[in-house]
């Protein structure tokens, strides 16, 4: 599903070089559900913004679903996002001016898909994070779980072949973070969904499968949730 | 097919209906003065020049004038040329004209006008000076010894307000002395006073050809025949037609006869209203582009995220473009509502001008020109601020 080697990624040019990523070799299979941990700085976002291509590795290379990454324009990118990735933010990231529905269904439009389609598939997928109540309200008319469960439906209304979290559960609550958790837990178990998720939070490591620790722009450890890491 | 701009409409429509309405109104209004700005002065020029114009047809030349053949100084047989003129199919009808210079005293005060000679009943057919008497009456094809005076000429009793060299504020029924160019002085008998808003009517005396003729001994001559042609606009066919039915004289239109001074008022205008188009296209390019850039700059982080879940540039861009469309035609609706209220009132209440009354008149022309020209910069406005900030790369805008 993901394979990459020598992923390196580095920031600003002579004296103030910053290697962020040195030389990663990662492979994560269909259905995993792993979770990249470290230290603040430690090269886990930069990591996950080069898997979502976000950002271009300075070298290395990189294959998602069968496809190098690295050779794609920024329109292919574009694409591939859109047909192959789902995306959740830390801070929600829903367009204030559009519903929940609305939200969700905008990357389905922008596939080509019929208004109808888009109103039912939506609805499935607000009904599966439980918000099937939550239609037409408005991202400010949410609660931050809520607003981030919307923000999970959109990113997997395209059905992405890759489910990436940036620290989704950084502004909630123990509560709403559980939720979450549990959530992203059930959509992997139940749809077979890869899912790649950031987090500094010891206490979620128990919903991953694997669990990838990050040091320096390196691997530290890798291996399932259980073991003792770092 | 069109996907792109369906979800740019979409996301538009969704922004402006749930964003700042206070901001767009305002934007709005703005637009739609500029609108009205863009419409008003050119529309108030055109009216002069359409006063200028009718005036020119109205109290000094008719719709053609035609003049002596190269090398003589007058047109002989007038009645003869007359008669064929008012055959020609298209002429309404054709009046001759005696011009020359005369001096005028009244009570020691003297000075030198144009002196015309016309047929009065020929000129009601071809001119409208007849129904600009303000005091007196007009002359009668038999009158001798009556003359018409402007009131420019016949001036005030108080001369200070009298920028030209007058009468002093001479009446009807007071008697001037006329010293002809052959040095034959008599006596005449002011029978009007001519208002007409044009300076060469208002600033001569005019007296029967038959009174001219008797003082220059000369029998049937003119130095100008006026003719009214049925339609305004077809005068160089007209004056084609005249020379295909056999006139050799020279033959001018109206708009030859007043191009100098036409070009010279229309010149000045069209500097001003080029300024105050200018002025105004570059109102409305930074109220839109301000409006955009502030809420692009506003929503950078939001706008990297629809591109970090797919949203391709374009319709981002797209979708600021669709917005600063509707900024644009949301004005230029309004803006012609209060255009039409406004031209609605000058129309019933005309600006006064030295001239005479100008009600703006609106051009199709000027309206499509103004309306592609808010349309351009609206789209520049629109495309320009959501290109800047949509070319940043994603993780800066994300991070803000």
């Amino acid at each position: 599903m993901i394979r990459g080697s020598s992923l390196t990624r580095i920031y600003g040019r002579g004296s103030v070089e910053v290697r962020a990523l040195d030389g990663v070799d990662i492979s994560i299979q269909k259905g995993e559900f792993v979770g990249i941990t470290g230290a603040s700085g430690s090269g886990k976002s930069t990591l996950l913004h080069l898997l979502g291509l976000l950002d271009r590795p300075t070298s290395g290379s990189l294959v998602i679903d069968g496809v190098e990454v690295a050779s794609l324009n920024e329109r292919q990118r574009t694409l591939f996002r859109l047909n192959r990735l789902g995306y959740v933010f830390q801070d929600y990231a829903l367009v204030p001016e559009l519903t929940a529905e609305e939200n969700i269904y905008l990357p389905s439009k922008v596939r080509g898909m019929s208004a109808k389609e888009c109103t039912l598939t939506c609805r499935d997928m607000l009904s599966l994070v439980g918000l099937r109540d939550r239609v037409s309200f408005l991202p400010g008319e949410l609660s931050g779980g809520e607003q981030q469960r919307v923000a999970i439906a959109r990113a997997l209304i395209n059905r992405p072949a890759i489910l990436l979290a940036d620290e989704p559960c950084a502004n909630l609550d123990t509560r709403n973070s559980t939720l979450i958790l549990e959530l992203i837990r059930k959509l992997n178990k139940e749809l077979n969904q890869t899912v790649v998720m950031v987090s500094h939070e010891e206490w979620h490591r128990k919903y991953f499968d694997r669990v990838i620790v990050m040091q320096d722009g390196k691997i530290i450890a890798d291996g399932d949730s259980t073991q003792k890491t770092g | 097919m069109f996907e792109e701009e369906q979800v740019a409409f979409f996301l538009a429509s969704r922004l402006i209906t749930r964003g700042n309405k206070g901001t767009i109104l305002l934007t709005v209004m703005i637009i739609a003065m500029v609108f009205v700005n863009l419409i008003f002065l050119p529309s108030i020029i055109t009216g002069i020049v359409v006063l200028f114009n009718q005036q020119s047809i109205d109290y000094s030349y008719g719709n053609l004038v035609i003049e002596p053949k190269e090398n003589q100084l007058v047109i002989t047989n007038v009645g003869e040329l007359l008669q064929k003129i008012n055959r020609v199919p298209g002429i309404v009808a054709s009046t001759p004209r005696y011009t020359s210079a005369a001096t005028i005293v009244y009570k020691g005060k003297s000075t030198t006008p144009l002196l015309i000679a016309i047929n009065p009943d020929d000129e009601k057919q071809v001119l409208k000076i007849h129904t600009k008497i303000i005091s007196g009456n007009y002359l009668n094809d038999d009158d001798t010894g009556q003359i018409l005076i402007g009131t420019t000429l016949a001036g005030n009793k108080d001369q200070k307000v009298d920028v030209t060299p007058t009468l002093g504020g001479v009446d009807v029924g007071k008697t001037v002395e006329v010293t002809f160019s052959n040095g034959v002085t008599r006596p005449y008998r002011i029978k009007g006073i001519i208002a007409s808003s044009q300076f060469s009517v208002d600033a001569s005396a005019f007296i029967t050809r038959t009174d001219l003729e008797s003082v220059l001994g000369t029998t049937d001559t003119a130095n100008q025949i006026m003719v009214r042609t049925q339609k305004t606009g077809n005068e160089n066919a007209m004056r084609i037609t005249l020379m295909q039915y056999g006139i050799q004289e020279k033959i001018w239109t109206w708009q030859d006869k007043s191009a100098d001074f036409l070009k010279s008022i229309v010149g000045s205008f069209d500097i001003i209203n080029v300024i105050s188009t200018i002025v105004s296209l570059v109102i409305a390019v930074v109220v839109i582009f301000i409006v955009i850039f502030i809420n692009t700059v506003y929503r950078r982080k939001q706008i990297g995220i629809l591109q970090a879940i797919g949203i391709d540039r374009a319709i981002i861009i797209k979708s600021y473009i669709f917005q600063a469309l509707f900024i644009f035609a949301s004005g230029t609706a309004a803006g012609c509502t209060l255009l039409f209220i406004l031209l609605q009132y000058l129309t019933s209440s005309p600006l006064v001008f030295p001239g005479g009354p100008v009600a703006p008149v609106l051009e199709p022309m000027l309206l499509v020109r103004a309306i592609a020209s808010l349309f351009v910069v609206s789209l520049i406005a629109g495309f320009l601020p959501s290109w800047l900030t949509t070319r940043e790369d994603i993780l800066s805008a994300i991070r803000g």
